[in-house]
């Protein structure tokens, strides 16, 4: 049923993706730049400093959303034991790591001038870096474990019991009292954040998916030309 | 003025380890993903080359992928 997922189609599919991203990528890139350094305003009582916001915010939406995805993908690899979904969560685990760590150490970096310390034990600032460490675990299971077929067990256990942690980290600024502001955007209410400000976050949300897309369509590429190698005889 | 958008009234220190660490580890990233990339591509090339020739004609016709792979392969040696 999925086998079209690693079909030739697909492939050649992702090879013109990629071309287009890696077209367009640094036009866009340029712009978001000017808008989140250059034309958006500071804040009135942050300063300048809140133009972190513009790669903060982004990358801890997409550390989210990639463990998000990955647990509904384990899931339906659960219940439809298909390998396919397992390809696209080890493509798309490293991307989250990567944008974890830098939701930490760019917020790290935006709590000094603010809040006047590097880190505190907050309960949305450990709740990410209990994200890292789960992302940690997941990767470390497919690259420890040889069985293929125990990795895609372990990991899917990770991912599903690792998810308890995202309703945390999303309503921990309501149910504790903490450091880190309650969230200024949000689905179906009135946001707090000015359209000045909003565009610029946009452009660069936009910036740093082109990057996901791009680095994702790459990693499922090897993973499509490694499935490809191992049946070389059989193809 | 430069030295004023640099300084970013006294935040530009955080501003800019900000937007350059998040520039930087994405700019390596991106080199090591294409880097593996390229080298499962090569080895993928190098092992079709080791088929004999009825082999690879009916690998190559079976998989377009195989087939584009070659292609590039060839083109770059």
């Amino acid at each position: 049923m999925f086998k079209f997922l690693y079909s030739s189609n697909i492939y050649l599919l992702i090879e013109n993706i990629i071309k287009f991203i890696n077209s367009i990528f640094f036009i866009i890139l340029l712009i978001g730049l000017t808008f989140a350094l250059v034309l958006s305003p500071p804040d009135y009582i942050q300063g300048e400093s809140v133009r972190i916001m513009y790669v903060h915010v982004p990358s801890a939406w997409i550390g989210l959303a990639c463990f998000a995805s990955i647990t509904l993908f384990s899931i339906l690899n659960f219940i439809f034991k298909i390998k396919f979904f397992f390809s696209i969560n080890k493509s798309l685990s490293p991307i989250g790591l990567l944008f974890t760590c830098l939701a930490i150490i760019t917020g790290s970096l935006w709590g000094q001038p603010t809040w006047g310390t590097w880190w505190a034990w907050d309960a949305r600032l450990t709740s990410m870096v209990v994200l890292m460490f789960i992302y940690i675990a997941y990767i470390l299971s497919f690259k420890l474990i040889k069985e293929e077929q125990t990795a895609i067990k372990i990991s899917s256990l990770i991912a599903i019991i690792g998810s308890i942690n995202l309703p945390i980290i999303k309503y921990s600024v309501i149910w504790w009292n903490t450091l880190h502001q309650p969230a200024s955007i949000s689905i179906g209410r009135e946001n707090s954040i000015h359209t000045s400000m909003m565009l610029p976050l946009m452009l660069m949300l936009l910036v740093l998916l082109l990057y996901c897309a791009l680095i994702f369509l790459m990693k499922y590429k090897t993973e499509i030309i490694r499935i490809k190698r191992k049946n070389i005889k059989r193809l | 003025m430069i030295l004023k958008f640099i300084s970013m009234n006294g935040y530009g220190l955080f501003v800019w380890l900000s937007f350059g660490i998040t520039l930087l580890t994405c700019s390596l990233f991106y080199l090591k993903t294409k880097k593996t990339l390229k080298k499962y591509e090569k080895e993928f090339f190098n092992e079709l080359k080791t088929l004999s020739e009825d082999e690879k004609r009916e690998v190559l016709k079976k998989s377009k992928i195989a087939g584009t792979i070659y292609a590039t392969g060839n083109k770059a040696n």
